[in-house]
């Protein structure tokens, strides 16, 4: 069984314990991404002052930053974290909740589905242009976006179902947790 | 349809969704994939440029800046500050909210996080003002107002992002953003004294006791100074000054003042692999709207209306940009408006021949006065559920604190020689100065 900080242990009514591994690996993931993206700075740092530069690292930090960033669109997802205008839904009746809750997972899933179907033709496209000067494909960098779409894409089914099921209540307020400014 | 029209559409699907709940990133997103099924791009490019609105250096900044203010909160060091703030204005009267406005200035210069800054204050600060018996919705109007200073010193989020999409020296918006937030700052003060709730009388601290409290506290207030002294020496981008911080926090600061805390580092780092991907998942999808936004023309409708009144008269057209960002910074986040607003600003800057740092400055603190506006105000919203107290009441008492941010935009908007004054003396070339032929010194047009 995972458990907090891996796992988030709010909204587990909305959970399937199945995915437990999936958050946990994406926690750990964008974890990894922010560490090597801060080690690459820092040697691009270092080797630039010793004046032997590494100019494929800046490409490597690009990447660790970019794979991090989609990594954590989809933790987000599951844990109910993203950024919200309004924290109106919650203090709604509850069948009026329910259908809030719903129309903002559905509209949600359509846009994850948009980042899988045309995602992966960008990444198609993309395999064909390179980054200079280590000529990695493109493509390497932007397929983190159709397979941030299908995590997403899935935890938004995984929080319709259950949420039918079990009610979309009991949740914290999810504004105070997650704003960055 | 036409293109107003489309755009008209994008913005209400964007609005619409959002208040209805759908997470900010999605809901602009939405509002962009009805404009390309109207418009002839296709929706391949427009999901690309998800990624490659994101796939600039110098947002690079932004983890490091939330990261610095994740590691000083959960190492909880920053105590020592809020000490050494007591021992500053502690025997003032309205003591604990004056104590919460140096605070916030301190922490500014570490952290360019107003949530960080709210997260510590009302964690620390709070509870005691709750014990000298201050009303609890003053407590949450003054954490928030105090914690908008996170935005203008030195690290702000707000300037990385505002001179990444903007092309403006993000070290020239950096220093701008020294003196209204030290306006901010001293105006919350000044608040405090005349019109804010007594407090318990403290004695004046010693001489000694306040530098015991500095000595304390010198470790943490060496970020700053790291920070701002790489990127004014030309030694590091604002990125690097960023890493330098944090490797300074984790290899120094937090083994010297609390060794217990480094086996939780690595959850700090997991922590705030999710804490930058939030925002910059919405800056993803703003930098989608604002490049539809562009291509439909938008900036050149706006930027017509607003001319239409202005003229190229430089005070109008910050005036009118001002009224516009309170309005959006109302109704929606800072750091998807600056990205989809920037064509538009861009392209006043230039009509008024204003100073990009100095229009810089200008929105960037309108933007963070959006913070405790409602019914978008994140800080205030975020104060008053930690406090402990309705939104509604946080916002009747913040209401008299809002004097000290139009004042403060006021002062920038008629004197920009004293917002560039920094930035000129300390970054010249960031506000458009150049070496003198002579080759000594530098020729600044427009001072």
């Amino acid at each position: 069984m995972w458990s907090e900080p891996f796992v988030s242990a709010r909204e587990r009514n909305l959970k399937w314990p199945a995915l437990d591994g999936l958050e946990a690996f994406l926690y750990v993931a964008g974890g990894a991404a922010i560490i090597g993206f801060s080690l690459s700075v820092l040697f691009d740092v270092i080797t630039r002052q010793i004046g032997y530069p590494w100019l494929w690292l800046q490409q490597v930090t690009t990447g660790c930053f970019a794979y991090g960033v989609f990594i954590g669109m989809a933790l987000a997802a599951r844990r109910n974290e993203h950024m919200y205008l309004t924290e109106i839904v919650s203090t709604l009746s509850p069948e009026a909740r329910r259908a809030f809750e719903v129309f903002s997972r559905v509209v949600v899933f359509i846009v994850a589905m948009f980042m899988i179907i045309f995602g992966w033709e960008n990444f198609l496209n993309d395999m064909g242009s390179f980054r200079m000067p280590s000529l990695i494909p493109l493509g390497y960098y932007t397929i983190i976006v159709p397979v941030s779409g299908a995590f997403i894409a899935l935890f938004e089914i995984e929080q319709l179902v259950n949420g039918l099921k079990n009610g979309f209540g009991s949740g914290e307020s999810h504004v105070a947790e997650t704003h960055h400014e | 349809m036409s293109n107003g029209w489309i755009i008209l559409c994008m913005a209400a699907i964007f609005l619409g969704l959002g208040y209805a709940g759908v997470p900010v990133a999605f809901a602009i997103i939405s509002g962009v994939l009805f404009a390309v099924y109207m418009t002839h791009v296709s929706f391949s490019s427009i999901i690309g440029q998800l990624f490659h609105g994101i796939d600039t250096e110098a947002l690079l900044a932004v983890p490091f800046f939330l990261l610095v203010g994740e590691l000083m909160t959960s190492a909880n060091v920053t105590h020592r500050m809020i000490v050494l703030a007591q021992t500053l204005v502690g025997h003032m009267r309205g003591g604990l909210a004056q104590i919460v406005a140096v605070f916030s200035m301190f922490f500014a210069g570490i952290s360019g996080s107003s949530t960080a800054d709210v997260a510590v204050l009302a964690r620390t600060v709070g509870p005691e003002m709750d014990k000298e018996g201050y009303d609890r919705d003053y407590t949450a109007a003054v954490i928030a107002s105090a914690s908008t200073i996170a935005n203008l010193i030195p690290p702000s989020i707000m300037a990385v992002v505002y001179g990444a999409t903007g092309n403006v020296s993000i070290g020239g918006l950096f220093l701008g953003g020294v003196v209204p937030g030290l306006l901010v700052g001293f105006g919350i003060m000044i608040f405090n004294r005349f019109f804010g709730p007594i407090g318990v009388k403290r004695e004046r601290a010693t001489f000694g006791q306040f530098t015991e409290a500095l000595k304390l506290s010198a470790l943490p207030l060496m970020i700053p100074v790291i920070i701002m002294g790489g990127i004014l020496s030309g030694l590091f981008t604002p990125t690097e000054a960023g890493l330098i911080a944090v490797a300074y926090i984790t290899f120094v600061l937090i083994p010297l003042l609390n060794r217990k805390h480094i086996k939780h580092l690595a959850t700090d780092f997991a922590n705030a692999g999710l804490l930058y991907s939030i925002p910059l998942a919405a800056v993803a999808a703003a930098s989608a709207f604002g490049w539809m936004l562009a291509y439909l023309k938008g900036p050149d409708v706006v930027s017509g209306w607003i001319s239409e009144v202005a003229g190229t008269n430089p005070l109008m057209i910050m005036f009118l940009l001002v009224v516009l960002f309170v309005i959006i910074g109302d109704f929606m986040d800072a750091i998807p408006a600056i990205i989809i607003f920037m064509p538009i600003i861009s392209v006043l800057t230039q009509l008024g021949e204003i100073n990009p740092v100095h229009m810089g400055v200008v929105i960037v603190v309108t933007l963070a006065f959006g913070l405790i506006t409602p019914p978008y105000g994140i800080s205030l919203l975020m104060a008053s559920k930690f406090v402990g107290v309705s939104f509604t009441k946080a916002v009747v008492r913040t209401l008299p604190l809002y004097l000290v941010f139009f004042a403060t935009i006021a002062f920038c908007i008629f004197f920009p020689q004293v917002v560039l004054w920094l930035p000129k003396y300390l970054l010249p070339e960031s506000v458009g100065c150049f070496h003198a032929p002579s080759g000594t010194g530098y020729i600044c047009p427009g001072f």
